[in-house]
């Protein structure tokens, strides 16, 4: 379960997130959306912690996230995240990318490692593309190798952010079936994304952020048929073409 | 052409004056590699602490290399050989002023330091032309700082820095040959040395001007090999 706390947070005198108040249980995948500088991947990095913020708790699976006393990289190995441009590191190939982290921080073998990381490899569908670098992947399978590197580490939570905003029209199925498939499989998400139809599929619940704060939120059902603010309909009437 | 000098370019390979070059030649070579070594170690974790999030580790980081990049090269030589044994105190001092070769010594600590402050700049550069979420992407696997920077960060960011590192990697043979002022025997002492005793200074300077530039193409070529083996697929390179 992550719970978020009346989280606030600034840049400077600029507010960016405004008491912010959230419960994702297990199992549940959460979508967010809104215009962009509303706060969402702040949002998702202050949950693991690769954003500091002033006011509030997040606690993931009961441990406090903002408590000095908490070991960040601990609880990071349970929070896997996946990024907007990839990430994938570009000096090794897609095997070293999803092994580097079980080797050095879990201890596993190189050998344990290979095995557990072509297992991912055959669930995101790209085995074949193990030995090859980054630069010699489309965009999707870049992806679908950083998915495969977050779920490396056997995280208990995804944060996706913006997954596929960086994709050719044709790559994202790709990469959303991945996403679906994770999800109907229990795993725990928040995802940031404007895939409508992924949320349809299976979001328990969507956000709605602007200016920092969640303005509405609701089933897919009701953020859609029902929208209850005038930000929302608006929103809604330029993503929904 | 006809000059009124006589040329004699075999003050070059004659007996002593060849060997004299080859010492010479010898003496630059291990103080320009040792040299090297302190620099691009230091250098790297030098320029590694000035982008690190821990303040008061960035502010050593940033004191070292301002300290060391403004002041001239020869100045610090005759910092380091005339005053730094001082350092250690009196009695430590006379010690140290006793050790046979302490100007080549003295001369491979100097040049390493110098030199680090440069290539931890060239390493900041590579650092800064890494995204952020690149960074953030190592750390959400559970990586630590130091694992984020020894496995990916510094990997990905000196094969970025391959060709200014060339240029330093070059200029250390060539300072080093500053170090004829604290009495180093390098090839520019040699060269000079010749010119005591022969007159033939012309010879021997143009002779130790093409010694050099063929062991700069040298770091030329070896680096060129690295740069190819180490390319990162995707990036532009040559």
């Amino acid at each position: 379960m992550i719970e978020i706390k009346n989280v606030s947070k600034w840049f400077g005198d600029f507010q960016v997130l405004k008491n912010i108040n959230e419960v994702i249980r297990q199992n549940q995948t959460v979508v967010v959306c809104g215009p962009s500088g509303s706060g969402k991947s702040t949002l998702l990095r202050c949950i693991n912690g690769l954003e500091p913020f002033q006011q509030g708790e997040i606690i993931v699976g009961g441990v406090k996230v903002n408590d000095p006393k908490t070991n960040i990289y601990k609880l990071r190995q349970k929070i896997g995240m996946v990024f907007q441009r990839f990430e994938l590191y570009p000096h090794m190939t897609a095997l070293q990318n999803i092994t580097l982290a079980p080797i050095k921080v879990l201890k596993l073998s190189k050998k344990e490692a290979e095995e557990r990381a072509m297992k991912l490899l055959e669930r995101v569908g790209i085995p074949e593309k193990a030995n090859e670098y980054p630069a010699n992947l489309s965009g999707g399978q870049q992806q679908r190798v950083a998915i495969a590197r977050a779920l490396a580490m056997e995280p208990e939570y995804m944060l996706f952010d913006e997954p596929t905003s960086a994709l050719d029209p044709e790559m994202i199925k790709e990469v959303l079936d991945v996403m679906i498939d994770l999800a109907k499989e229990g795993m725990t998400m928040l995802c940031v994304t404007h895939e409508m139809g992924f949320a349809r599929e299976v979001a328990d619940e969507i956000l709605f952020m602007d200016y920092g704060q969640i303005v509405e939120r609701g089933t897919y059902e009701e953020f859609f048929k029902n929208p209850k603010t005038e930000r929302a309909k608006d929103f809604i009437s330029h993503i929904l073409h | 052409m006809r000059f009124a000098y006589e040329f004699d370019w075999s003050v070059l390979w004659r007996h002593p004056y060849g060997i004299w070059i080859l010492k010479g030649l010898l003496v630059t070579i291990e103080v320009g590699l040792l040299a090297w070594i302190i620099a691009l170690i230091l250098g790297i974790f030098i320029g590694t602490l000035r982008i690190t999030t821990w303040r008061w580790m960035r502010f050593l980081g940033t004191a070292y290399v301002e300290l060391f990049r403004n002041i001239p090269f020869i100045v610090q030589l005759f910092f380091w050989f005339y005053a730094g044994p001082m350092l250690f105190g009196e009695k430590l001092a006379h010690q140290i002023n006793r050790i046979p070769d302490l100007n080549f010594y003295v001369a491979i600590i100097g040049l390493g330091l110098y030199t680090a402050s440069r290539v931890a700049e060239h390493v900041r550069a590579g650092f800064a032309s890494i995204s952020r979420d690149q960074y953030q992407a190592v750390l959400s696997t559970g990586m630590t700082q130091v694992q984020m920077y020894r496995y990916v960060i510094i990997p990905y960011a000196l094969r970025i820095i391959i060709p200014p590192l060339t240029t330093e990697f070059l200029t250390i043979f060539k300072n080093s040959s500053v170090a004829m002022t604290i009495g180093l025997a390098e090839l520019t002492f040699q060269s000079y040395r010749i010119d005591a005793v022969t007159f033939h200074g012309l010879e021997a300077t143009t002779g130790a001007m093409f010694i050099y530039l063929f062991l700069g193409l040298s770091v030329v070529k070896f680096m060129g090999l690295i740069e190819k083996k180490y390319k990162i697929k995707g990036m532009v390179g040559r």
